[in-house]
């Protein structure tokens, strides 16, 4: 399932480039994700706000 | 610049950042010209001032002038966002001539002394030999000090007054935009050090940090010029400083692909900075969204005539819109891919790029806040076109967008000859130079050149000319 | 339900816009120590345990550098191979190498050489890419470089080259002369000895590998 290593050192980000795409779309993930609560709480926000 | 309608010491210091600015940029254009005379002259000025010394002058020049006019645009609008006077406006003024003597001084040098010994002595007062930041060391520390007073005072003024979110944004963005000029001060015999360094400077400004600082220039003018809601126009700013970053921080890697950084940059690098012209879209279309928005609405209220009040400056604006989204956005997102970005490094076609890239996301909305201080300081009301006007807007605008096609049409030499039949030697690299098309492009290169200074020569008549004129409303 | 939208409230905005701000600088310093420790320059002794470093210490000068494909990797790299003599010797000491170094890269940036040239693809576009400029044949014991400057070796033909340029041109454009000594032409040598050993991740591609191949010459 996880590629070998062709990178000269291994380190975490190289681990995570497992093959197209794996490591952006990762690191993609983690700053989009976070805005799904952030529009959560301003939801509760305007709610509570009427 | 006439100043007995200025009430603010802020606007009057704003007109002198321009007035240099507008000097500066003449200067570039100058040695842009050169430098382009001598692909097709190769000996023209040989020895005397070399290649390598006017493309120095073109492009400190172009950040000079950019940063001046940057720094007016901040003291332009800051009385008029948080409606108080700026704080230190007389440190200001003195920092201002520290500032314009120290950049005559490292002008003159680069221009007389031109390179030095290989030792300390020569990145301390002479060049430090780094594209875009050569500046000798002791100008560095200069510029350091020079815009921490500046930033100094748009905190001061920005806390003491109202703290709208253009300020806020500008606020945080100018202390991005200095603090990253310190990764660039420093010496290694480890290039891939140097340059991975050099490039938190080079990057972080013009794919980042600038960026937000014109999204910020864009709000104010839509708020002044066509009356945009300051609710939607913020708005708009917030969305695309969470593009703007989010894309061109880690955007960066595109930058790590070759000089010596681990192979996982060219995934960081590819993916974040092919995001990077969705914010530039983001703009253009809020821009003519809000334009369009606004004139509806004055129709329908049964006004007749435009809703703009600065015509040639909102030209800019707008020209601004497509510049950015053309030159930083499309013309970037064609050699961004780590598989084309290889035999596209370093060729023509970056240069082309650079070219488009510069002068549409920033000469152009500074060009505008330029009218916008000229329609200040004479207390016009409504600065309508001049012949002079247009003709520069056209002339500047369609030399630039030539030599970019010239330089593509070169690039496409240079990427197919150079780098992938050659192999990128001495001997590829005057195979592809040697190629009709690049003699060609870089002919139409110089002859854009010369219109886009010509366009040039429109701009300061009408500046200097166009605040008398008759034809606009007082 | 009247609701506003949260998708055109400011505030939503803003949050995100700090947010993804603050995320992406935080990701960007913590690739930045990974990235330093792997460009970190290497030292005499992996080299001399055949270490392979991104870039490698100064003491490269004392080897043979060759750019061959790597079949793993997808891509050419440069390999260090067996000693070769660098101005008649091939056992500088960390030191020595280091200052030649040193001089060079100096050198480099007091001359600014980035204004004309490409190093590592990054400079001004008016002359060729010196990114591994030291393994391009034209400088090798058969190439046209070498012949023209009548000297035996390419590190020697190199820094004749640097001292007096406009007397060997190549091309109408020439390059001029920059007040290089010899002992900076030594330098600068070594500094691009030095950069052709960087792992470039394959950049340029194909070096030096096709010749001829334009209109069939």
């Amino acid at each position: 399932m996880f590629e070998p290593f062709t990178d000269i050192v291994p380190s975490f980000f190289g681990w995570l480039n497992q093959g197209p795409l794996t490591l952006t779309i990762f690191l993609h993930s983690f700053i989009v994700l976070p805005m799904f609560w952030i529009y959560k709480q301003e939801k509760n926000r305007l709610e509570n706000e009427k | 610049m006439a100043s007995n309608h200025l009430k603010w010491e802020s606007k009057q210091l704003a007109t002198w950042y321009f007035t240099f600015a507008a000097i500066i940029f003449g200067a570039q254009l100058l040695f842009g010209l050169i430098a382009a005379i001598q692909y097709v002259m190769p000996g023209f000025l040989f020895e005397i001032v070399d290649f390598s010394i006017a493309r120095i002058l073109h492009i400190n020049a172009l950040v000079v002038w950019m940063v001046f006019a940057m720094i007016g645009s901040v003291y332009w609008l800051l009385p008029d966002e948080t409606g108080i006077e700026t704080v230190g406006i007389k440190i200001g003024k003195l920092l201002f001539w520290v500032f314009a003597a120290a950049i005559v001084v490292v002008v003159l040098v680069y221009l007389l002394v031109q390179v030095g010994p290989a030792d300390e002595t020569t990145i301390w007062f002479i060049t430090e030999g780094r594209e875009y930041i050569e500046a000798p060391r002791w100008a560095d520390i200069g510029i350091v000090v020079v815009v921490l007073g500046f930033i100094g005072n748009l905190y001061a003024t920005g806390m003491k007054g109202k703290p709208t979110g253009i300020v806020t944004v500008l606020m945080a963005d100018m202390l991005a935009f200095a603090g990253i000029y310190l990764a660039g001060m420093f010496f290694t015999d480890n290039i891939s050090v140097d340059q991975f360094w050099w490039w938190w400077v080079i990057h972080l400004w013009v794919e980042a940090t600038w960026e937000v600082f014109v999204g910020a220039i864009a709000a104010y003018g839509l708020i002044t010029m066509i009356g945009a809601h300051r609710k939607v126009v913020e708005m708009w700013l917030w969305i695309e400083v969470a593009m703007l970053f989010g894309s061109g921080i880690l955007g960066m890697g595109h930058h790590y692909f070759w000089i010596g950084t681990p192979e996982y940059w060219w995934e960081i690098g590819a993916l974040f900075s092919a995001l990077e012209p969705l914010p530039l879209v983001a703009m253009f279309i809020h821009v003519l969204y809000d334009w369009g928005k606004q004139q509806g609405a004055a129709h329908q209220r049964g006004e007749e005539g435009s809703v703009i009040t600065n015509k040639p400056a909102f030209t800019w604006f707008i020209l601004q819109a497509f510049g950015n989204f053309l030159g930083a956005g499309v013309w970037g997102f064609f050699h961004t891919l780590p598989q084309v970005n290889l035999y596209t490094h370093g060729t023509q076609f970056t240069s082309a790029h650079g070219h488009l890239a510069f002068f549409g996301a920033y000469a152009t909305i500074l060009i505008g806040m330029m009218y916008v201080a000229i329609q200040g300081s004479n207390g016009i009301k409504v600065l309508k076109h001049t012949k002079s006007s247009i003709a520069a807007a056209w002339m500047i605008a369609g030399g630039v967008m030539g030599m970019t096609v010239a330089l593509t049409i070169a690039g496409y030499v240079d990427v197919i000859v150079t780098r992938a039949q050659m192999g990128a030697t001495w001997a590829g690299y005057f195979d592809g130079h040697s190629g009709m098309w690049m003699l060609q492009g870089m002919d139409w290169r110089l002859i854009m050149g010369v219109v886009t200074f010509l366009g040039f020569l429109f701009l300061i008549k009408d500046f200097l000319s166009t605040g008398k004129n008759a034809v606009h409303i007082r | 339900m009247a609701n506003k939208s949260v998708w055109s409230d400011n505030r939503f905005w803003q949050r995100s816009a700090a947010w993804v701000t603050g995320f992406a600088a935080i990701l960007l310093i913590w690739l930045t120590f990974d990235t330093s420790g792997q460009i970190s320059m290497g030292s005499d002794a992996d080299l001399k345990n055949g270490v392979t470093k991104r870039v490698p210490g100064p003491t490269v000068i004392n080897y043979k550098i060759t750019y061959e494909m790597d079949t793993k990797r997808g891509h050419e790299v440069p390999v260090i191979g067996a000693k070769e003599k660098f101005f008649g010797r091939d056992d500088y000491s960390e030191k020595e190498a280091g200052d030649l170094l040193h001089l060079g890269k100096l050198g480099s940036q007091a001359k600014n050489c980035m204004d004309c040239h490409t190093l590592l693809g990054n400079g001004a576009y008016y002359a060729p890419d010196l990114t591994k400029a030291w393994l391009d044949p034209a400088w090798e014991s058969t190439g046209s470089m070498q012949a023209m400057t009548g000297k035996n070796t390419k590190e020697e033909a190199m820094a004749e080259f640097l001292q007096f340029p406009s007397k060997y041109p190549t091309h109408a454009r020439m390059m001029p002369n920059l007040g290089i000594t010899a002992a900076e032409a030594k330098g600068l040598v070594a500094f691009l000895k030095h950069m052709s050993s960087i792992d470039t991740n394959g950049f340029p591609r194909n070096f030096g590998k096709i010749q001829g191949a334009l209109n069939g010459k």
